[in-house]
């Protein structure tokens, strides 16, 4: 990650917040806590009018904060397609220095993190599955998926994807995949495979502001940033506040994706077009997110999370539909009037999709 | 006659297409000969799976889709010979938005 973060939150009230928040609001306490210590050697460096000396900001590796307990195995296909490959990193070893095993290491444990901490599940299944993940899949490989036992990660073809791993929200929305089929399970077709898309995008761009320590106003809500090499013209593979503007780019050519319900796209390709109808919901989430402010996965993610697990997602749930539950879930959480309910209610509206009542 | 394989899905929902004209190639018997051993009416039907690519494969009268993992032996030696005769065009997923 090359972005400069903006530090939005004065340190004084990170201060505080890390400091006296701890009973109502633990969560924004870590975050806070967490936040202050990513961000102490940069402010330092800024009062002396100097650029910090690293130009990836990773996190420190010892974080203040009780660390949830993954169990992460990290193989490295060297560069052939046969899985699992050798196994490199178990949890607990140090860092390889190998960049990919390294980033796939701490890229799963934000997400188990915050899957941990926030919605109170361990792991994929809840129960503490190991985590596993491939690095370097492929030949100049242009992909990362999941399998349905692991993670795989291409170091890309080096002239348009630089790799997989050093996106968070990458790493994030690979592990998602593995929440959603033990879940929702929702099919990887035509709405419900957007549907499918577009939660872990959720959850992807949620671990990079949780691990950020990041509010809805301060995040970019792109997912894949930093995978692009510097020839490519663009910011990511896509942006869930305003898809169909992630890049603009000569040979990958424009964003496909939509904004909006009114210009959903049959297709025949992906599944159905399942990375890019995504988009639609992807907005609504970030439009209610932001429109909240604080921390998406206080709100949101909260939102969400419940509406997933809630067991009342058919495997072929299209749009309308979980609008409705998302509506459900809001209104049980947080009270049928309130502000998030009626945040919900206003983004999916803004992207053309009526709630069905549930 | 034309080979062409489109490769859609991955993360990014990204299309490649790729073709070559046979009559253009110079080894164009070895080419018949692995086309003779594709099995084109012989795919089953593969549940999907997250983010990974899938293959259109076509040459007239002739078109398959697979999976990615179902992408080996004959079929994975046709891949592989197209993309390395040709340079890919990138396609979308859908028609072009008017915005």
């Amino acid at each position: 990650m090359t972005r400069m973060r903006h530090a939005i939150v004065p340190p004084y009230l990170l201060a505080r917040i890390a400091a006296v928040a701890d009973e109502r609001y633990p969560i924004a306490a870590d975050a806070a806590r967490r936040s202050l210590v990513r961000d102490a050697p940069v402010r330092e460096w800024r009062l002396r009018g100097e650029l910090p000396p690293f130009a990836h900001d990773r996190l420190p590796s010892v974080l203040p904060d009780a660390p949830s307990s993954p169990d992460r195995r990290i193989s490295d296909a060297q560069g052939s397609e046969t899985l699992p490959g050798r196994l490199v990193r178990r949890e607990g070893q140090p860092a390889t220095g190998d960049d990919a095993v390294d980033e796939a290491y701490d890229g799963l444990g934000d997400t188990h993190r915050m899957f941990d901490r926030v919605f109170g599940r361990d792991s994929i299944d809840g129960t503490g599955m190991p985590l596993e993940a491939t690095v370097h899949y492929g030949d100049r490989y242009d992909n990362a998926f999941w399998d349905g036992e692991r993670m795989v990660f291409g170091d890309g073809d080096g002239e348009i994807f630089s790799g997989f791993t050093n996106s968070i929200s990458v790493i994030g929305h690979e592990l998602a995949h593995g929440v959603t089929e033990r879940t929702a399970n929702l099919r990887y077709q035509g709405q419900s495979g957007a549907l499918n898309e577009h939660v872990s995008d959720v959850f992807g761009a949620l671990v990079e502001q949780y691990t950020l320590g990041q509010d809805a106003g301060a995040a970019t809500w792109l997912i894949g940033e930093g995978i692009f090499t510097d020839a490519v013209e663009g910011r990511a593979l896509r942006s869930m506040l305003e898809p169909g503007t992630a890049y603009d780019d000569d040979v990958l050519g424009r964003d496909p994706q939509p904004a909006h319900y009114d210009d959903y796209i049959q297709t025949r390709e992906d599944n159905g077009g399942v990375h890019l109808n995504s988009g639609i919901p992807n907005r609504a989430f970030a439009l209610a997110a932001t429109a909240l402010g604080g921390f998406a996965w206080e709100h949101m993610g909260r939102i969400w999370y419940a509406t997933l697990t809630s067991g009342r997602l058919a495997v072929d749930t299209g749009f309308h539909r979980f609008a409705g539950e998302t509506v459900r879930a809001a209104s049980e959480r947080f009270g049928a009037d309130s502000r998030e309910t009626r945040a919900v209610r206003e983004a999916w509206a803004a992207v053309g999709v009526a709630p069905e009542e549930v | 006659m034309d080979v062409s394989v489109s490769r859609s899905g991955g993360i990014g929902g990204l299309r490649l297409v790729w073709e070559v004209d046979l009559d253009r190639e110079p080894d164009r018997e070895s080419w018949e000969v692995l086309l003779h051993d594709i099995p084109w009416d012989e795919v089953p039907p593969a549940p999907p799976e997250p983010d990974r690519f899938i293959y259109r494969i076509r040459c007239e009268p002739h078109e398959a889709t697979l999976a990615e993992r179902q992408v080996t032996g004959p079929w994975r030696e046709l891949v592989d010979r197209v993309r390395a005769r040709s340079e890919p065009r990138r396609a979308a997923s859908g028609p072009r938005r008017a915005r």
